[in-house]
Order: C-alpha cells, then sequence, then structure tokens
C-alpha cells in the first residue's frame, strides 16, 4: 500500500491545496502529515482547517510547539539574529491569527506517530527541533533510529528531502574494567535502517520553489521523492498584504532560505 | 614528567571518604588536578561538613573543580532552582521519604554555590560529565550499546568522555568499524563511507572507587580509596 507523507506546510494555503489534489490524483488515502502546519506563512487557520476537515493524522511541529508554548523551545537554528527577529515577528502575527480553538488543535497533537516498524517525527525522536541533515554523521542518525525503535524513521523540519539509507554498519570495541580485567574485543553489527525527510510543502528550501512531499510503499518500503508546482505568486502577495516580513515572501519565490550576514557572529543561545 | 587528573564521584556527604581520597593523592606522583563529577550530596547523611570542605579546601588538599550530578539536579529541583521541574526522578524512583531525607541534608546556605556549578568540563579532548552530553541523569556502563556510546562522544566532538552516573569503573574503548550510507534526493544519489573514530568512554567509579587518568599516555588506573593498590598495577593503555 501507498501513503504519503507531508511536512512543515507553514500556513501556505495554495502549496497545500496542490499537495493534496496530487496526492488525491494518485488514489493515495493515507496521509501522514509530520507538523508546522502554522507559521511564517499567511493563512494559519485555513491550512490548521483544512487539515482538521481533512482528518490528517498528524504530529506537532516546532512551530506548533512553540505557538501554544510561547517560544520556551530554543530556537538556535536561525541563522542569524536578524533572522530570529523576523522570526518572532511571524509568531507574534500568528499567535494573533489564530482562533482557540485551531490553537487547542495544535496542542492536541502528539509529537510522534508510530505505525509498526514506521515512525513519525517532525524533527528527531529526541526534539521537534532538532535537525537530521542529510550529510549528518551517519552513526549518530542512526542512533537517532535505532534508539526510537524503528526502521524507518519519517522527518521534516529540514525542508530538503532525502532518503538515507544506513547499512553495513559495524563497531569493534574492546573493555577494561575494575571488575573483569582487561577483556577480548568484540564488534557489534548494526542493522540497516533508514530516514526519510519529507521536505516541505509550504517552504520549500532545496532551490526549487516547487513544493515536495513523499511517498512511500509499505511492500517494497520504496520512496519517491514528489515535487508539485503551485501558484507561489498568490502566497507571496498574501504575505506581503498581512505585512508579514517581505523576505518571507522572497524566499518563496526562490526556494532557498535566506540568510544574512550574522549581526553577531558570537550569537549563542543561553537557554 | 607525569601528569595526572584524579576523578571522583558519589561522595554524597561522605567527607571520610574524601579525606581518605585525599590523603592517597597526597601519596601519588604528578597529580595536579581533582575533578570531582557530582552526586557531592545524597539523602544517607548530613552534607554540609563536606560541601564546606569542597568549598573551602584545607591547606595541603588538592582543589577540587566541582561539577553537579542527578542528586544535585533533584535537590537544585525541589528546591525551585530549576524553574517549574521538581525532583521528579527522584520521586519516582525511590519516594516522597528520600526526597525529604535529601531536603534535610544541605544546609541552604549551599544552594547558591550548587546551583552555580556547571554540567560539564571540557579539558584537552576529553569531556568530563557526570551523565553525558545527552542528559546528567544518563546512565553509561560497559554494558551500554556502543552505537549510544558513540552518540554521546559525537555530541560534543571529543575522544573521551568520562562519566560518572553508572557509579562503575570501566574503559571502552571504540577501536574500529565504520558504516555505508547512501542518500537520495532530488538531485541524484550519493555514497558516503564513515569510520568509526578511536574514542573512549571512562566510568570512574563513585565514592571510595576513583579514577587517575595519565593524559601524556592516556592510562586509566582504577583504583580504591585506602587500599595499598598501587596505580601502575591497574594501569589500562
Amino acid at each position: 500500500m501507498h501513503h504519503a507523507i507531508i511536512s512543515c506546510l507553514h500556513a501556505n494555503l495554495p502549496a497545500v491545496e496542490a499537495v493534496l489534489n496530487d496526492i488525491d490524483k494518485q488514489g493515495i488515502d493515507t496521509i501522514t502529515c509530520l507538523g508546522d502546519l502554522v507559521g511564517y506563512g499567511p493563512q494559519p487557520n485555513e491550512v490548521v482547517e483544512l487539515i482538521r476537515k481533512r482528518g490528517i493524522a498528524t504530529c506537532q511541529g516546532c512551530w506548533d510547539e512553540d505557538i501554544i508554548d510561547g517560544l520556551n523551545a530554543c530556537e538556535c537554528s536561525y541563522p542569524s539574529q536578524l533572522a530570529e527577529r523576523r522570526g518572532h515577528l511571524a509568531h507574534q502575527w500568528t499567535d494573533d491569527q489564530l482562533t482557540d480553538e485551531n490553537k487547542c488543535f495544535l496542542a492536541s497533537l502528539p509529537t510522534s506517530l508510530r505505525r509498526d516498524r514506521l515512525l513519525f517525527v517532525h524533527g528527531s525522536p529526541n526534539s521537534q527541533h532538532e535537525y537530521l541533515l542529510p550529510d549528518m554523521d551517519a552513526f549518530a542518525a542512526l542512533e537517532r533510529v535505532e534508539t526510537a525503535g524503528a526502521d524507518i524513521l519519517f522527518c521534516g523540519h529540514t525542508h530538503q528531502p532525502y532518503v538515507r539509507e544506513l547499512r553495513d554498519g559495524s563497531i569493534r570495541v574492546r573493555l577494561q574494567s575494575a571488575e573483569h580485567g582487561n577483556d577480548q574485543g568484540e564488534e557489534l553489527t548494526l542493522p540497516m535502517r533508514k530516514i526519510v525527510n519529507a521536505g516541505s510543502v509550504g517552504e520549500p528550501r532545496h532551490g526549487s520553489t516547487n513544493a515536495t512531499y513523499v511517498i512511500h510503499n509499505d511492500a517494497t518500503d520504496e520512496v519517491e521523492i514528489k515535487e508539485v508546482a503551485y501558484d507561489v505568486a498568490r502566497t507571496c502577495q498574501a504575505i506581503i498584504e498581512a505585512g508579514l516580513p517581505k523576505v518571507f515572501a522572497w524566499r518563496l519565490s526562490h526556494g532557498f532560505e535566506f540568510a544574512e550576514q550574522a549581526e553577531d557572529a558570537s550569537h549563542v543561545c543561553e537557554r | 614528567m607525569i601528569e595526572r587528573w584524579a576523578l571522583v564521584s558519589g561522595l554524597r556527604g561522605d567527607l571520610e571518604t574524601y579525606e581518605l581520597i585525599q590523603r592517597d593523592l597526597k601519596k601519588t606522583r604528578g597529580v595536579t588536578a581533582l575533578f570531582v563529577l557530582g552526586d557531592l550530596v545524597g539523602p544517607e547523611r548530613n552534607c554540609d561538613a563536606l560541601l564546606d570542605r569542597l568549598r573551602n579546601p584545607h591547606r595541603g588538599d588538592l582543589k577540587p573543580d566541582c561539577i553537579y550530578g542527578w542528586w544535585e539536579e533533584q535537590l537544585l529541583a525541589e528546591r525551585g532552582f530549576r524553574g517549574e521541574r521538581k525532583a521528579d526522578a527522584l520521586r519516582l524512583s525511590q519516594g516522597e521519604d528520600t526526597v525529604s531525607a535529601l531536603l534535610n541534608t544541605v544546609n541552604p546556605s549551599h544552594l547558591k554555590w550548587l546551583a552555580s556549578l556547571q554540567f560539564g568540563f571540557i579539558e584537552l579532548d576529553c569531556a568530563l560529565i557526570h551523565g553525558s552530553s545527552s542528559d546528567v541523569g544518563d546512565n553509561l556502563t560497559a554494558e551500554t550499546s556502543p552505537l549510544i556510546l558513540l552518540d554521546r562522544l559525537t555530541r560534543l566532538n571529543v575522544n573521551r568522555l568520562f562519566t560518572a552516573r553508572s557509579t562503575k569503573q570501566f574503559h571502552l574503548e571504540l577501536t574500529g568499524g565504520g558504516i555505508n550510507s547512501q542518500v537520495k534526493d532530488l538531485n541524484g544519489k550519493r555514497e558516503q563511507q564513515q569510520e568509526v573514530p578511536k574514542r573512549s568512554v571512562i566510568g570512574i567509579g563513585a565514592g571510595l572507587n576513583y579514577t587517575l587518568y595519565d593524559i601524556g599516555s592516556d592510562k586509566t588506573h582504577f583504583l580504591t580509596a585506602g587500599s595499598k593498590t598501587n596505580p601502575k598495577g591497574k594501569g589500562f593503555a
């Protein structure tokens, strides 16, 4: 059976509608959403209501968490202090716009979903804010999947779709202890695991303006990364009209993160 | 010249044990630093005398550099130094009576000092932490999956992690191995190979059991305070 995984919708209604239409056209009726329904984009209520109306199983993203918890989470991932300030502006705007009912819905979302050997999270099993980047340390990546007891980990948060297969792993160790003295070494064979990042529907940062999502085949474990064109100009116009920072429209129309020179290169999170 | 660190933990208010260790260290060549990796306090006995001694070393004492451990974390949480968190982990594992006992073993005048202690030290290419880079309560042992041990080392990008939470003395070296990975994205596929870096996790023990580390030769010596064992006899390269 095929099922679709979407992530990082970011209040971009035209993109969400286009992706759901694309999924519907393929006759796929199982959809899982990895969170970040809101933030940056101009239609937070519309997107939340569409996901609720469609009954799409959803886990909570970092933006969804922050809207409920009031920016308690660490946001060191901003590339600069200016970017952090823009993020806070967007947070405030989204907080003002969202209805209480939709906030309650975001608060009710679980941090992970599990279907047998498949685990669905926003960032990583450790945190909605942790980035599992495609080239991160392979052992650390495997540790995230293995410790969570999954065969395949589906995540988002990076806005860059990828499929990473981790295989043929082993670690040799030698133990010396006060109890047992010098032990012979032994070798641990590591299991094969997979990380699938769904990219972003509402704010792609993979170098194209197209929305991305993935389709997973339960029987073969094959994963297809899908790109969907949508009316980017319509969302950009709505961002400007809403009074959100114009750079949010700029980066949507370019397909990558806008990162100016850090204002303070020594910026260190104190949380 | 030999240069050694002494690594101690789990004193839990026991001044007598600390004095025995100090006495040992005076007789040991080359010890230049004493690191106390947490669990200075515990619920079994009044801890004030030990805390006084750690804060105000006697003449001739090797001056201790302390970090906080799991028991300090519980105490500080219950005393309101950790935001809304309380000593939930302790309450869950050992009950309300132990929480009360812990509160009674430390005079409030020590709390600000305990709260000022760091989570860990990075010295040379070594991390010195009570639990691990993941959590003060992370219980790493010789039986912990090497994948998890490697992750804890990678998080800090250090070659050696000295940990105390398990109370065990062990030296587990990652000596080899590797992993292949394939990344597929919209630009195509790429293969990556990665080798296991040569790194170690060292459990330093607790109470009377402590560890000496020769920083020049990378040797660890597991010792028991008050015993007559020569560091040479239990050294591990």
